[in-house]
């Protein structure tokens, strides 16, 4: 018998190996720097000098060696004061620990290493990897995590062919490797195409999938317990929000917000129907306006905002439905944006994914987290309300009992901390738009709205005239376009001046219904500040938003239909932040009620599909049953063969196909079928000449050569394909029968008897 | 010299697979064979140790991107073990020795590995190989090591250390599928007699270093290690003429026709000095005659206790005995050998001289009261014999003259 077996192909050799492992360590270094872009921690300077550094070793490998013995020796106490020294100046554990790890990385990546050098390097690779998952909880970590699982299991599969393929000495420090020497990526990059088996790298790619499934299989199915959030990366690093919504805030400020156009706020919702036409997310008051800048007054903070409490679950003042009719808001409000969350009024229960130290104030309907979330955030609503008007009794009560007190008008939102000359100038205004009669807040608002508008056309770009007196007042009395603060702004202090206690409302109005992942998105050019008027009438905040082209502008264009209509979303930047929902809701906020609904799912499921499949059996017994207690007869006799007979056709029928469909495929018409027979021909011609058959088979010769007419010869010359490959099947099987013919009766094989 | 003749290639559960009955199953399921051992490497206990610190911390934060950082280490490991399984399957091993192998001297073991899978390479199989003397002597009598002297136990354990030799042979390319390759192992053996070469198993940290993964092979084979070579110094004797008649002659000449120059040696006679000769290579040469090459001798190795009671002598002796055989043999003036009472061997082509190697080198002293009846060596001349020289050296004597000696 021929031996199939041959030595190996050509492999790469002990030292491209080597290089390979120096490529697949500065690659991995590279990845793991660019995290740190994520994390928002100040070390700019380490990661270009460690990007620099990698880049150049990778270009020039034998550069390392030209590094003195001494820096090796310095190396570590350097590294270690650097940490201490950090430490002690900055005073936080986490940045500090970052830039160590930087630090580390760049030493090992400017030296040869050795087994366990490797080793560290990943390690400290897949620390910054997941540290800045951890922070950032962004849809990229999924990426990074991904592309630094397969370049780190690279490097470990690379790592453990060159330690079996030669025998490693550690370098010692100055001196430069062989491999080193002379490095040549195009002929390296050549040499490890030439070696490689494609079908290894694409079944390597197939089980790197698998990896890939089973961690999620693995993620979903790893049991999931709380054990009160002892520990918590985010404690150890001080973030601030990236956006103006601080208790906070100047003139222009949420103009800034406007321009940055990526997502907010992502809004999950169980009925659709119930997001209003025109949406106000509220995040915070300001109550107080002094120079030029609008705040959340002390007084207010003291009075309206609770105690801090750490829990999961606020309780709201809002109607209390049942449960189950109750509409579930599922928020994920992006990093960066504010601790006060967004909300459209009042609620029944606010539910936070995690425990939380938090702050309510149920008069303004407010709730704050102690600190700026350095990740997103996901929590829960129900019961929310989102009327254009706030019921406060309580509010209406106090200003009914302290009216008269001037010292308590800062909190009754009715102070006005302008000069003389400002004052009057916004009374003559007042006086022009009540025409000097007495109007209830809502007519207040809808005429200050008017006439807001009649005066200044919108604009991002304010000008200012030149004076003395108060920005807005100088505003208010020109013909400048302004943006959204300044029209809130001067109808609060309008309203004010004319009696009415107002406060500035800042958050989001508007949104888009992304079409993909079903969920409303608000972005932060949606950022808005509008104002609230009290009515003491209705004993109530009537909600007035006095810039231009605001929804309230045109409530004809607002009917469900129209404003489903333009809110629907169905771009490909949709479609692209349909996967960041996906994350959030898949995998960030997974949590044990996600796991336990898989789980019943997947048992509702398997239940279902076996009931049915227990039905459709007894229905199919119970078929059989009936018909085989039946009488027989002639008639149901042949009936029953000619199933039978069918039964047993479409099985030889199926073995047949399937016979011919392996066989006699290449027989089909059509490009390429000559190519197929004349490959066909060519393998049987090897079988046949490999192999020994009884003297007595003469045929052999004839069946070779009509073979080697169809591997060689003309088309027209070939004859009969079918019945030579059949007569060519026939000899081979002989040539097993000739194999298996027991010793004592059948001729010896004449190998075996030789 | 003999090895075990065995070409087969052997896989996986290839060894001791019995037919299948209850009985074995269940005592499987009892007592599992050792089949498969999987240790963790230092990679792979970090592996761990970073999966239980990222498990704690996913744990404590309730934070699932450390659930997913810890889903793909535990997939990784997983993987690992795929991985490892493909590298495994299709393989297929044999054991070949090259005989002979003598003490002292480097013995070649050759690992055939073969890959049967279609598409999948395997890579990074070591092989774990021993070479160990069986004991030729009665079993030690069981001692505790409580009770044991130390030094007892240390040369016990120095001895058996002695008796064995272990080494790992690293598959360092990587092997094709439908691809063989051969791997070579070189060792000393340190001791005469049966040799067993154990393929105990093969093993391999592919793909990623974090399991060390092993396969019991348990493929044994069996070979014969010659008694070492030793140096000696040979004397000149006198010694008879062969009785003619009976034994072949093996080389043509007659009477003192010159055969042949050869370099003086201690004791030759001045007269047979070719001085032209060695005038000429400016070394002393001596005439050897025709006469001189029919000198033929046999060998009887005796190997009484009462006489040998230094076991490094005795083992001296046989090596000494070994030496000269093969000498002779080349000389073309061994005609037989024998050992204690049996039967002489006549030593006829290398065959012979081997199957007297093989007896050397399991040889172990006998008494005379079971020994069967003396030789036939007793009575034949030019028969060579040993005898102790000194407390360490050994003589080789022939009828009273010494011969050569250690």
């Amino acid at each position: 018998m021929k031996n199939e077996f041959r030595p190996s192909g050509p492999q790469l050799t002990a030292e491209e190996l080597q290089q390979v492992k120096w490529l697949l360590g500065g690659v991995l270094t590279l990845i793991s720097i660019v995290t740190v872009l994520y994390l928002d921690i100040p070390a700019w300077t380490l990661m270009v000098v460690t990007t620099i550094a990698t880049v150049a070793v990778i270009l020039r490998p034998s550069w390392p060696g030209r590094i003195p013995r001494m820096v090796h020796r310095l190396a570590f106490p350097f590294i270690v004061a650097m940490f201490a020294g950090d430490l002690w100046l900055n005073g936080e554990l986490l940045p500090a620990m970052v830039r160590l790890d930087i630090l580390l990385l760049l030493y090992r990546v400017i030296s040869y290493r050795q087994k366990r050098d490797d080793l560290q390097l990943i390690v400290l690779g897949l620390f910054l990897v997941v540290l800045a998952g951890v922070l950032s909880v962004s849809l990229m970590f999924a990426v990074h995590i991904l592309v630094f699982t397969a370049g780190a299991l690279a490097l470990l599969l690379v790592l453990t062919l060159a330690e079996t393929s030669a025998s490693s000495t550690p370098i010692p420090p100055g001196e430069t490797p062989k491999w080193a020497r002379h490095v040549g990526w195009r002929t390296l990059l050549r040499r490890v195409r030439q070696v490689t088996n494609w079908r290894v790298v694409a079944l390597g790619t197939v089980l790197f999938a698998g990896l890939v499934a089973l961690s999620a299989l693995l993620f979903v199915m790893i049991p999931r317990f709380q054990l009160e959030n002892g520990l918590f990366l985010e404690r150890f690093v001080s973030k601030k929000t990236r956006s103006g919504f601080s208790d906070t805030i100047r003139f222009g400020e949420v103009t800034e917000i406007l321009q940055d156009n990526s997502v907010a706020l992502s809004v999950d919702v169980s009925d659709r129907a119930q997001i209003p036409a025109s949406p106000y997310w509220r995040m915070l008051v300001l109550d107080e306006y002094r120079d030029g800048t609008f705040r959340l007054s002390n007084p207010l903070r003291r009075s309206a905002f609770s105690t801090e409490r750490r829990g999961q679950t606020v309780r709201g003042r809002g109607r209390s439905p049942r449960r189950a009719e109750s509409t579930q808001w599922t928020f994920y409000l992006e990093a960066g944006i504010s601790r006060y969350l967004p909300l459209l009024g009042g609620f029944e229960e606010l539910r936070f994914r995690e425990p939380q130290n938090f702050r309510t104030a149920r008069g303004l309907e407010l709730v704050t987290l102690r600190d700026d979330p350095a990740t997103m955030i996901a929590y829960r609503v129900q019961g929310m309300t989102s009327a254009d008007t706030i019921p406060d009794g309580e509010f209406g009560a106090q200003l009914a009992s302290r009216r008269k007190n001037p010292l308590a008008a800062g909190a009754l939102m009715l102070g006005v901390d302008l000069p003389a000359a400002d004052l009057t100038a916004l009374q003559d205004i007042n006086a022009e738009i009540t025409n000097g009669g007495e109007v209830s807040a809502a007519e207040f608002g809808r005429r200050a709205t008017e006439w807001l508008g009649s005066h200044h056309a919108y604009s991002l770009r304010p000008n200012f005239p030149p004076g003395t007196a108060d920005p807005m007042i100088r505003w208010l009395k020109s013909r400048e376009g302004g943006h959204c603060e300044l029209f809130a702004g001067s109808l609060v202090m309008l309203a004010r001046v004319a009696g009415f206690p107002a406060r500035v409302i800042t958050g989001y109005h508007g949104g888009s219904w992304n079409g993909f992942s079903n969920n409303f998105t608000l972005r932060n050019s949606d950022a808005h500040a509008w104002a609230e008027v009290f009515d003491v009438q209705t004993q109530s905040w009537v909600r007035v938003d006095a810039t231009p082209g605001g929804a309230n502008a045109d409530a004809s264009a607002n009917t469900p239909a129209m404003v489903q209509q333009r809110r629907n979303d169905r771009s490909w930047k949709a479609r692209i932040e349909s996967l960041r929902i996906f994350w959030y809701r898949q995998i960030v906020n997974f949590d044990q009620n996600n796991q336990l609904d898989a789980i019943a799912t997947v048992k509702q499921a398997s239940e279902a599909s076996g009931k049915r499949l227990r039905e459709a059996l007894d229905r199919v017994g119970a078929l059989f049953r009936g018909w085989s207690s039946a009488p027989w007869n002639g008639r149901r006799v042949a009936g029953a063969a000619s199933l039978a007979g069918i039964a047993v056709v479409i099985v030889v029928m199926g073995f047949w196909m399937r016979h011919a469909w392996k066989n006699k495929r290449w027989l089909r018409q059509g490009k390429g079928a000559g190519d197929r027979v004349r490959i066909e021909a060519g393998r049987w011609l090897t079988r046949l000449q490999s192999i020994e058959v009884a003297q007595a088979e003469a045929s052999r010769g004839d069946v070779i050569s009509a073979l080697q007419r169809i591997r060689y010869g003309r088309r027209e010359a070939w004859g009969d394909v079918p019945e030579i490959f059949l007569r060519a099947r026939r000899l081979w099987r002989k040539r097993h029968a000739v194999r298996h013919v027991p010793k004592e009766s059948g001729p010896r094989k004449t190998e075996k008897s030789g | 010299m003999k090895a075990a003749e065995d070409d087969r290639w052997h896989t996986l559960g290839s060894e001791g697979r019995h037919p299948f009955s209850w009985n074995r199953l269940l005592w499987a399921l009892i007592f599992p064979r050792r089949r498969q051992r999987i240790k963790f490497t230092l990679p792979g206990l970090m592996l761990i140790a970073l999966a239980f610190g990222v498990g704690t911390a996913a744990y404590n934060a309730a934070n699932n991107i450390l659930f997913i950082a810890l889903s793909l280490l535990l997939a990784s490991i997983v993987l690992s073990g795929v991985l490892s399984a493909i590298n495994f399957r299709g393989v297929s091993w044999r054991l070949q020795l090259s005989p002979p192998m003598r003490v002292g001297l480097p013995a070649t073991v050759t690992v055939g590995v073969r890959n049967a899978k279609r598409v999948v390479p395997t890579y990074g199989l070591w092989f774990g190989l021993v070479a160990r003397t069986v004991d030729r002597g009665p079993a030690a009598k069981a001692e505790s090591t409580l009770t044991a002297r130390g030094i007892d136990v240390r040369a016990a354990l120095e001895q058996g250390d002695k008796a064995e030799a272990r080494d790992r042979l690293y598959l360092r390319s990587r092997l094709d599928p439908k691809a063989e390759t051969n791997l070579e192992w070189v060792f000393r053996p340190s001791q005469r007699g049966k040799i067993q070469v154990k393929l105990e198993e093969i093993g391999s940290l592919f793909p990623f270093g974090f399991l060390s993964k092993s396969l019991a092979a348990n493929l044994m084979m069996e070979a014969v290690v010659w008694p070492a070579p030793v140096e000696y110094r040979r004397y000149a004797v006198t010694t008879r003429r062969r009785a003619v008649g009976g034994e072949r002659m093996t080389r043509a000449g007659h009477g003192s026709d010159l055969f042949a120059l050869r370099r003086y040696e201690r004791g030759d006679s001045h007269g047979l000095i070719h001085w032209k000769a060695s005038a000429r290579t400016g070394q002393l040469l001596v005439r050897q005659l025709a006469a001189e090459s029919l000198e033929q001798f046999a060998l009887w190795v005796r190997t009484d206790p009462e006489v040998w009671v230094r076991k490094e002598q005795f083992e001296l002796m046989i090596s000494f005995a070994a030496t000269l055989a093969e000498d002779f043999f080349r000389a073309d003036k061994l005609t037989s050998v024998a050992i204690d009472g049996h039967a002489p061997l006549q030593i006829r082509r290398l065959r012979d001289l081997e199957t007297f190697l093989d007896h050397l080198a399991i040889l172990e002293p006998v008494n005379a009261s079971s020994r069967m009846g003396e030789s036939a060596m007793a009575h034949r001349s030019n028969v060579i014999g040993f005898a102790p020289d000194g407390p360490r050296g050994v003589a080789a004597w022939v009828q009273g003259q010494r011969i050569a000696a250690t």
